[in-house]
This record gives structure tokens, sequence and C-alpha cells, in this order.
């Protein structure tokens, strides 16, 4: 429930946000002007069936593209428990029945994050992007390529001129698709996570 | 006008996605490498894989020692050194596992020394 509403509450800002006002960080006096930011993130996915999920870490790259919008693309990996968990069933189709926290995965993503108007040291923001992910259930040989359309968004808070603290939600949907004859199948995860982020 | 329309969108579609994850929509199968899944080894069960003519096209299962070790629908077998097998009560209840599978009688393990039960098995 928590997750939903991280999730839900900047589209809600976006939906209802004035498009001419300000978001702008830089605009902060205490904050240090540049156009680059670097970030860490550490936390926890949710997938199942042959979406991964368990421990995520990411990193991002962000340029400052205008006032309230900066590109965001970066890596992040998913590692999850190995356990088997795929069959035949009776007309011999393969089905996996993966947990929310198995599998691997590994992504590419490019998207961009909109900044909106903040109380104080927080501004929340929204994230869209793609991303290209490497999908595998070793203990299955079962691995796949994915492409998920993100969406989520979080609040992040000022901790010092050039450093900033986050908290983010993010949807992954889109297709996926699998050899060991799973063929294409949705892809699906929640990300949860903190993040670290250095303005450069 | 034509951006809150679009924003209006956005959040219904936010909102969908969120409600398509709290659902846990999961596999929908009759069988499981649990028990009823096709196999032709170990490896693509969780215990055990049988095979042979009673077995038609292989069958994961488990092994068990009374009706408390089966998943639900299932019943310990006095075969192999005890195993589960689906319960039925005719033959129809035995189709989704192929054509060649039937309801039969067979000892119940961990029961009474007489007591039988119905379950699906091939023709061996």
């Amino acid at each position: 429930m928590l997750a939903a509403a991280v999730l839900l509450a900047p589209v809600v800002a976006w939906a209802e946000a004035d498009p001419d006002s300000s978001a702008s960080s830089a605009g902060r006096s205490d904050v240090a002007a540049s156009d680059q930011e670097l970030s860490g993130s550490l936390g926890a996915e949710l997938g199942g069936r042959v979406s991964p999920g368990g421990l995520y870490v990411g990193g991002a790259y962000l340029y400052q593209l205008s006032d309230r919008d900066w590109f965001d693309g970066g890596l992040s990996f998913t590692f999850g428990s190995g356990a088997a968990a795929c069959f035949q069933d009776r007309e011999g189709d393969t089905v996996c029945d993966h947990g929310v926290t198995d599998g691997f995965g590994g992504e590419v993503a490019l998207g961009m994050r909109r900044y909106f108007p903040g109380q104080g040291r927080f501004t929340p923001y929204a994230r869209v992007a793609v991303g290209l992910r490497l999908v595998s259930y070793g203990a299955d040989d079962v691995s796949g390529l994915a492409i998920p359309l993100e969406a989520g968004g979080g609040v992040r808070a000022w901790i010092s001129e050039r450093v900033s603290i986050a908290g983010a939600a993010e949807l992954r949907v889109g297709p996926a698709w699998f050899n060991s004859d799973l063929g294409s199948e949705p892809h699906l995860g929640l990300a949860i996570h903190a993040a670290a982020e250095l303005r450069l | 006008m034509r951006g809150s329309s679009f924003r209006g969108r956005a959040l219904r579609a936010a909102i969908a996605a969120a409600l398509a994850i709290a659902c846990g929509c999961g596999v929908s199968s009759d069988v499981s490498r649990e028990l009823g899944a096709l196999c032709e080894d170990r490896d693509q069960c969780d215990d055990r894989c049988l095979t042979g003519t009673r077995y038609p096209d292989g069958f994961c299962s488990v092994t068990c020692d009374d009706d408390g070790d089966c998943p639900d629908g299932a019943t310990c077998v006095d075969r192999e050194g005890g195993v589960c097998l689906f319960t039925c009560g005719d033959r129809s209840e035995c189709n989704f596992l192929g054509e060649d599978w039937r309801c039969r009688v067979q000892p119940e393990r961990g029961a009474g020394d007489d007591d039988e039960v119905m379950v699906c098995m091939g023709p061996g």
C-alpha cells in the first residue's frame, strides 16, 4: 500500500500541477549549481512468474534538460533466490511459477525525470523510462530479454549543498522473450528503493 | 485542457497498473512440479519422477507416508514406496492428465490395512 502511494503520488502531482509553474531544484540558493548528477540506489524488487525480484541495486546518471526535466539513464541489477520453479504441464507447455523474490535481472534504462514544486527541502518527482533487461533463472536454465516501460516517482531531500537522498518506487511493465519453449511472457515488477544522489 | 485530459489518462493507467501488481496474478495450471507435471527425470520435479506404463508421459510426485504428506486433491498410495496421486471418482476426472489415464482402485498408505482409494493412474 505504501509502495502504491509512493508510486502514484508523483503521477497525481503531475495530473494536478500547473504546467507553467517552476520546480527546479537548481533555483535553490542552498544547492550547488550544476546540470549533472550521479545516483546510487539500494532497495527491493517484487517480481513473480518470469519477472525477477529480490535485492535491487542501481546507478544512474542525470543531466538537466530544462528547469524541471532531467535525463535519467543508468544500470540496475536485481538479485533473487534461485529455486527451480518451471515445469511442463500435461500439454507439454513450459510453465514457470517463480516467487516474487526469485531470479536475476540486469538492465540498462533511458528515461526522464520531472521535478514538481516541493515543500521545504523535499521535492517530489516522476520518472518514466524504457529499459532493456536481461532476465535469468539459473536453476531452470531459463533466460530471456525484456523491454519494460517504467513509470514511478519519489521524493528527494537535500541534506547538503551537493548531496540529496531519495525514496522512490517504480513499476515495470512490458513484454519479455525467453528460451526453453517459454516464448513471450509479460514482464511485471515493482521496485522500491532508497537513493543517494550527488550533484557534480 | 488537452494537457489535463492526458494527465487524467496517465493517472488512470498508473492506477490500473498498480492494481495489476496488487492482484498477484499467478500461474493457472492443474499440475505443478510437485504433483502432476510431465517428466522424464527427477530434475524436472520437486521430489521424484514416476515413469513407466502406470504413469504415461511421466508424472511428478512426492514420497509420502500418509495423506498429510500430499498436496490438496491427492492421496498417499502404497506403491513405489509411497507416492501421492490425484484422487478421483471416475475416469473423466483424470482426463486432464492425458487420454491413457484412468481412475483405479489402489491401496491407501498410512490408513487401515484394507483401506483402498480411487486415484488416477495409467493402464499398466
